[in-house]
């Protein structure tokens, strides 16, 4: 933030901050007015909610949607100062701020603009709110062990606990991960039947049929209608889990396909009469316009809030120029360099004693592996000596150099596998194709699958591993105790 | 989302029928004291859960039927042709023309893995057939050498190819007097390997069932065909149509995930019984009215005192008062055979369900220290009438209820064991001493981690 030059010459125009802050403000989803801004400027405590919330927002990893709504302000401040604060946000003033919204508004303007220096914040929250046309999953191959959220205040209990409560609270968990695993198959052969019915209704060649919003939209217009005042967005997010079950299991495709006609074959629905005057009595003419306009709306709002970005990255020096005058109005800061490390992000400490030991370890290891190597080739050279050199000899050791150059190949591309490039990252649209017509940059399920197969191989070699490892210590133990007789659990 | 249905061996099949015919019955009926809109709306959530479609309209049973003789498919498959109604699919059933002799062995060891692939092929179709599947339900008894053998068997191979699938077996306890000698060895066998591979077990005790039908419907000469309704009006009265907790609009769609998780997430702790009320000759229900106050008590009572039905209920036994430690709640327990629970469900149906005061099981003093009443206990209400019950009530319980029974089992089973009487029929075909004496100490963990609660 202080790093940012002030460019005397590109705020000189009157008005230019108003623009600025307003397309910042346009630009952030419910993002406070402008005067918002202004009053957190001067630390007014009417400013302090708003941005308590819009840092929430912000900052919280769910998608968005009623429930946020209804979490409490001071639950929310709580977040937004644990959150920042793994961030690495540096200054103290803010974890110390009280969570009832009473006062602060400036330490959070401050904090907002903290968190605009350091990514793309309006983009991304456009991304979060995108309206998905498409049927979409997210592909992410990233190692799930980097993501692992700073470590959980240690909680004390309120006396001994129970293990069987606990286990009773596994027990349940499976069991909701099982249910979650059914869930996700049941949409899948759900998704599957929409897919197929409806090959070739789509204008776009390329995709070929409609998604679940796209079939939803036709068969059930008046579901666009409840237009409620947060935006139409929602309206498509509910669209999805009803067109999904609209497609009732068991459904045939003349049952699909006879829900949806009923729609379409409505009187005045027909092209040559969409030119005809609309009265109020030819409602179901409209009918089929209704969702179509709904979308409409949809992508029109999208579209005011991408220009509101583009607007803000126009004028945004403005806003750094002012951000400047908002810090300078701050009282100077207690030297936090003493507590700075709480705030960082823990780095484990890596001297290079430890380093050295390791190199040495790596060393004595591939000493080691070089000489059992040797001891075995000479074995083996002995043996094979002795052995004739006819035509099936040759055979043999063809047979067998060709096995191991096949091996080690495999094990070669699983090793660029795992350390390439990474692979595409992010949503992708489902579409239902025939074999071999997918197109250059378009990831294949076959491949994935696969992909994701290698690696559940690996992991369940790993947790075999361990769980061998366990139960040799756990052996160990009871073998320790004289008189313990241990009875496993039922299971293989 | 859609439950596939295993029906194996003589008792599986014939209890499988009845559990269709009153499923589909009850969807059918027009007593269901509700409206068109709902009516319609619980008849297509109990078809999608049992029942595929197919092109003339008849309900077609997501049912594989498998057993060593042909007799009893034979039946089934024609009972089920001839109501009309709904039928079992054409393909779907496996028999072969030798029976297992009552031999838990030869049913695992050398049926099973001879007609491994075609049932689990059979079973492959039917659980493709659902575009949302959530688990199998597979029936069988535990006594015999067909339904106890093979079911521990195709159970075990559905863990390995269905891992994600959730699992319920149901099964039959034995009559304590049995006219098969090896009940017991077949009995500690069938439980120790289910114990392993299934999620839930419910079980249904042919001596409980044979009361009610006694007692309770005052039939004279009681047969298979009477038990086995009974059963099935008490296993429908469970996976009919319910009510999701979120919203009182939608009939839950994972009927059989809900209820294991309330009651059965811990490894340890996985039999399951069924007690409903009221239950009794259609005759009789013409006459009689109930309270949901009424019944609810009753239903608490028989929980507690651990009675299988609503007659000759023990109103002696009291929950021990909250305040004593939890030592002289044990030995308690052990004077006045109050039953502890882990776990329950209690599902209702009927008229003014909504007015409907389940806070007696709500009572900590009812369930084990580790689990507080609110997670331990869960209602489920369903304004729409069963099978013309205007109100009715049936409470699925993971407690100390099969305890004694078990013990019982496992007793007379290691008495045998001890002398060494019919194991040669088992070594025979690869069961050897070793599979029983961890049949007998897994029994022994189950029976003991119940008695600690």
């Amino acid at each position: 933030m202080r790093g940012r030059r002030v460019d005397p010459a590109a705020g000189a125009r009157a008005g230019a901050l108003p623009e600025a802050i307003a397309a910042l403000s346009r630009s952030l989803p419910s993002g406070p007015s402008p005067e918002i801004f202004r009053r957190a400027k001067f630390d007014r405590p009417d400013a302090t909610s708003a941005l308590w919330q819009l840092l929430f927002r912000v900052l919280s990893p769910l998608p968005a949607g009623s429930a946020l709504a209804s979490i409490a302000l001071e639950v929310q401040a709580r977040l937004v100062k644990s959150a920042l604060c793994s961030q690495g946000y540096p200054r103290l003033a803010l974890a110390q701020l009280p969570e009832d919204g009473s006062q602060g508004s400036r330490e959070l303007l401050l904090a907002l603009s903290w968190l605009l220096a350091r990514g793309p914040v309006p983009e991304q929250m456009l991304a979060q709110t995108r309206v998905p046309l498409g049927d979409e999953m997210t592909v992410c191959q990233c190692d799930a062990l980097a993501s692992l959220g700073p470590p959980a205040p240690h909680m004390e209990t309120e006396g001994p606990v129970d293990v069987r409560h606990v286990q009773w609270l596994m027990g349940k968990l499976r069991f909701r991960w099982r249910q979650l695993v059914s869930s996700q198959q049941e949409q899948c052969a759900l998704l599957s039947k929409i897919h197929l019915y409806t090959h070739g209704c789509h204008s776009d060649q390329s995709l070929g049929h409609l998604s679940v919003t796209e079939a939803e939209m036709l068969r059930d217009p008046e579901g666009g209608q409840q237009v409620s005042g947060v935006g139409a967005a929602q309206n498509l997010d509910l669209a999805y889990p009803k067109g999904l079950h609209f497609c009732t299991p068991g459904m045939g495709p003349r049952t699909f396909w006879n829900d949806l006609w009923l729609v379409c074959e409505q009187p005045g629905l027909l092209p040559g009469d969409w030119a005809a005057p609309l009265d109020p009595g030819g409602a179901s003419a409209c009918s089929l316009l209704f969702p179509l306009r709904v979308l409409l709306r949809t992508l029109e709002q999208e579209n005011r809030r991408l220009e509101a970005v583009l607007a803000w990255r126009r004028t945004e020096l403005v806003f750094w120029q002012w951000m400047d005058t908002v810090l300078g109005t701050c009282a100077p800061e207690a030297p936090a360099a003493a507590s700075q490390p709480t705030f960082l992000p823990w780095v484990p400490e890596c001297g290079d004693g430890e380093l050295e030991l390791v190199v040495r370890e790596l060393q004595t290891l591939e000493e080691e592996l070089r000489e059992a190597a040797e001891r075995r080739r000479v074995a083996w050279e002995a043996k094979a000596r002795g052995c004739g050199r006819g035509p099936e000899w040759s055979a043999t050791r063809r047979a067998s150099q060709e096995t191991v150059e096949k091996e080690l190949g495999a094990l070669q591309r699983r090793w660029e596998q795992d350390s390439g490039p990474a692979q595409a990252h992010g949503p992708h649209r489902l579409v239902r194709r025939e074999d071999g017509a997918a197109g250059d940059r378009d990831l294949r399920a076959a491949e994935l699958i696969r992909t994701l197969r290698s690696q559940e191989a690996c992991l369940e070699a790993m947790l075999h591993q361990l769980q061998g490892q366990c139960r040799q210590e756990l052996a160990r133990v009871a073998g320790a105790l004289p008189g313990l007789i241990w009875i496993p659990p039922p299971g293989r | 989302m859609s439950i596939v249905t295993v029906q194996l061996g003589q008792c599986g099949n014939q209890i499988g029928f009845e559990v269709f015919d009153a499923l589909l019955r009850d969807s059918q009926s027009s007593h269901g004291l509700c409206c068109k809109r709902e009516n319609e709306a619980y008849q297509a959530s109990c078809k999608e859960r049992f029942f595929s479609e197919e092109e003339n309209g008849v309900p077609v049973a997501r049912a594989v039927l498998v057993d060593m003789e042909p007799k009893v498919i034979n039946q089934t498959l024609s009972k089920a042709a001839q109501s009309g109604r709904w039928k079992y699919g054409q393909h779907a059933c496996f028999c072969q023309k030798q029976g297992s002799g009552n031999n838990w062995a030869y049913g695992y060891s050398v049926h099973g893995p001879r007609h491994e692939e075609s049932i689990m092929n059979l079973i492959r179709k039917e659980v493709e057939k659902c575009d949302s599947f959530s688990g199998f339900f597979i029936i069988m008894s535990m006594a015999g050498g067909t339904g106890s053998g093979i079911g521990a068997f195709v159970t075990q191979n559905l863990q390995d190819q269905y891992s994600n699938s959730l699992k319920m077996n149901q099964i039959i306890w034995p009559y304590g007097t049995g006219e098969v000698i090896v009940q017991n060895y077949n009995s500690i066998l069938t439980l120790s390997h289910l114990y392993r591979s299934s999620d839930a077990l419910l079980v249904h005790e042919n001596d409980a069932v044979h009361k009610i039908c006694a007692k309770l419907m005052n039939i004279k000469q009681i047969s298979f065909s009477d038990i086995n309704q009974v059963l099935a009006h008490q296993l429908g009265s469970v996976f009919q149509p319910t009510y999701s907790a979120e919203s009182s609009f939608h009939y839950r769609r994972n009927p059989l995930g809900d209820l294991m998780e309330h009651l059965v997430p811990h490894p340890e702790f996985k039999m399951l019984s069924v007690r409903n009320v009221p239950h009794m000759s259609e005759n009789s229900l013409a006459y009689s009215t109930f309270t949901w106050a009424g019944l609810l008590k009753h239903l608490r009572q028989m929980l507690i005192s651990n009675a299988k039905m609503e007659e000759g209920i023990d109103w002696h036994v009291r929950p021990p008062s909250s305040g004593l430690p939890s030592l002289g709640k044990k030995s308690l327990n052990k004077d006045l055979h109050f039953n502890t629970s882990i776990a329950n469900l209690v599902i209702l149906r009927g008229k003014d369900v909504q007015s409907a005061d389940v806070e007696g099981f709500k009572d900590p003093a009812l369930y084990t220290s580790w689990l507080e009443p609110v997670n331990a206990f869960n209602v489920w209400k369903t304004q729409r009438a069963f099978s013309k019950y205007e109100k009715s009530a049936v409470l699925v319980s993971n407690s100390q209820f099969l305890v004694k029974p078990l013990d019982m089992i496992v007793g007379k089973a290691w008495n045998m064991f001890a002398s060494k009487a019919y194991i040669h029929q088992y070594t025979k075909f690869g069961i050897e001493e070793e599979d029983f004496l961890d049949s007998f100490t897994s029994l022994e963990q189950v029976v003991a981690s119940y008695c600690n609660l």
